[in-house]
């Protein structure tokens, strides 16, 4: 069975974005080439006003996904129910095709960092976790997806890679996986090992959706920071991934120094034309070198 | 609870918070930069993110103090109030009051930062049809003597002491904005959303505490009977009938709160 015939994931969707109140005005303007649109949840967790009033309107033309920086599936003191019931209402609303959240903590004992910090990756933090996600797959009534994060320190407790815990996560909680290739690449830099091993142990039946985003190079280690373009490791890094993937939804993530839309679509046609290589039996050494 | 877990956590959020504790033993030495640099990364970027979401929020107050005196009020803020909330909508409700205690001798840096703050919360605020002239065409006197009135979810007041709305709209305009300066009248700020963008006027004494006691739930017979008796020869009366003209026009009312009137 190939990944794109997975049980557990939905067909691939094509290619999308990052949908930012900069860009609103070039989706209610004109039909754009994109599949799919990317909300950050969080932002959208208002009572009313502008934000929801273009969310419906922009809705009404594109399938959306939502995207939360907020749940902190790993806290030692559990997730925030009255939080996750408002995924809820806002998923029942705009009706996602998908909702994920990263593998990370942010708060715990009544501070919140809003910082997606590095878990330690213990049994002890595996089963937590598992847990977690099935809680929230619980209230959402639906597969939760977990994209793995970059980091910028590694704990001497840790017992596993981070590639392992992530596989073992997904098996454990029957979830699903958000791949940021940026962030398999920021990581690997910062820490030292192999893109490629970490890839080659990714599940391709779990993995939902790809992330593609670019990062700042401070020399002796790196920061990702959704503000540039896509850099050259990561596109290469991309190429390796849709090869081991197969089909899946990717979109460009930018955060930051956001740029006119045409610049995100050309990226995102650069995207398409690397899976589309990949896919097919043109050779790809070029676009992956 | 996971006690190794938990242990750790505490460690990491008391090192974003300047806390001594055991955390750089637990990360792992080596590689291209040392554990140092490591915990530098994540402590900046805590100060660095909850700066810029008082940056998005309070964009006015930020021009007013300017980009030195805002990082070190941005700095001094976040160290004393850590965020709690799950998500970020609510921070930075504090910094007004903050900042008055922070300044007491410029109370307009704090009315400058409330402004920012009620415009950003009715942004944000519920949905509500308003009423037209036309709802209001077909009220009997008897409805007129019984009926409140239902404002938006946006409308909030706020009394000022200080030209504060002033200096926000030079700002906003990108004008050298006039001396603070104390007010010689009771004034109040009222904001409120209007074709999904927020707005604000100042008003005086008499159309605020109409405009108080009817978002408190009083009739408005009731209200202008009172403020009439309270303002003798004030033209109190008058002055309320050009008020709910004004807020009809601007949107304000969604209701009635006498059902048998609607």
């Amino acid at each position: 069975m190939s990944p794109a015939d997975s049980p557990h994931r939905t067909p691939s969707p094509g290619f999308g974005l990052g949908l930012r109140t900069t860009h609103y005005a070039d989706f209610l303007d004109a039909p754009q080439p994109v599949d799919w649109l990317e909300i950050i949840t969080d932002n959208f967790l208002v009572a009313g006003g502008k934000p929801l009033h273009m969310l419906d309107r922009i809705r009404a033309d594109y399938p959306m996904v939502m995207h939360g920086v907020s749940l902190s599936i790993g806290s030692a003191d559990g997730l925030d129910a009255a939080y996750l019931q408002q995924i809820r209402r806002l998923a029942d609303e705009i009706e996602p095709l998908w909702v994920s959240d990263h593998l990370c903590w942010t708060r715990f004992g009544g501070h919140n960092s809003h910082d997606l910090l590095p878990l330690p990756y213990t049994a002890e933090a595996l089963q937590l976790v598992a847990g977690h996600i099935r809680q929230v797959q619980d209230v959402l009534g639906r597969r939760f997806v977990l994209e793995n994060v970059s980091s910028y320190l590694g704990y001497r407790s840790d017992e596993m890679t981070e590639w392992q815990f992530l596989r073992e996560v997904a098996e454990q909680a029957d979830c699903l996986l958000l791949l940021d290739v940026n962030n398999i690449h920021v990581s690997s830099v910062n820490h030292g090992f192999d893109p490629r091993e970490y890839l080659r142990h990714i599940p391709p039946e779990r993995v939902q959706q790809i992330h593609l985003a670019g990062h700042s190079d401070h020399g002796d280690y790196i920061v990702d920071t959704h503000d540039h373009a896509v850099a050259e490791p990561v596109w290469a890094l991309y190429a390796d991934a849709c090869r081991h993937l197969g089909a899946v939804a990717t979109m460009i993530e930018r955060d930051d120094n956001i740029p006119p839309l045409p610049e995100l679509l050309a990226e995102l046609d650069r995207a398409r034309a690397i899976a589309a290589r990949v896919a097919g039996p043109v050779d790809d050494t070029a676009v992956a070198a | 609870m996971t006690q190794r877990l938990a242990g750790l956590q505490r460690d990491f959020l008391g090192h974003l918070r300047n806390q001594p504790g055991g955390l750089p033993q637990a990360i792992t030495p080596g590689g291209r930069i040392d554990v140092s640099r490591r915990l530098h990364i994540y402590h900046h970027a805590y100060r660095a993110r909850l700066t810029e979401v008082l940056q998005d929020v309070f964009e006015r107050t930020w021009a007013y103090l300017g980009d030195e005196a805002f990082a070190a009020v941005a700095m001094a803020f976040i160290d004393d109030h850590p965020p709690a909330a799950t998500t970020l909508q609510d921070f930075g409700q504090a910094l007004p009051a903050w900042l008055a205690k922070r300044f007491p001798d410029d109370a307009e840096i704090a009315e400058v930062a409330m402004l920012d703050a009620m415009l950003r919360t009715a942004f944000e605020a519920a949905n509500a049809t308003p009423l037209t002239l036309a709802d209001f065409a077909t009220l009997t006197a008897e409805q007129w003597a019984r009926i409140g009135l239902a404002f938006h979810p946006s409308v909030h007041q706020v009394p000022l002491t200080h030209n504060a709305a002033s200096i926000w709209e030079a700002l906003d305009q990108a004008l050298v904005p006039p001396p603070a300066a104390r007010l010689d009248s009771e004034t109040w700020l009222l904001v409120w959303r209007k074709d999904w963008r927020p707005h604000f006027i100042t008003v005086g004494e008499i159309e605020a505490l109409a405009l108080q006691q009817l978002l408190a739930g009083r009739s408005f017979a009731a209200t202008c009977v009172e403020l009439d008796a309270r303002f003798q020869g004030g033209g109190a009366v008058q002055r309320i009938g050009v008020a709910l003209r004004q807020w009809i026009d601007d949107q304000l009312i969604v209701g009635l709160r006498d059902r048998d009137a609607v």
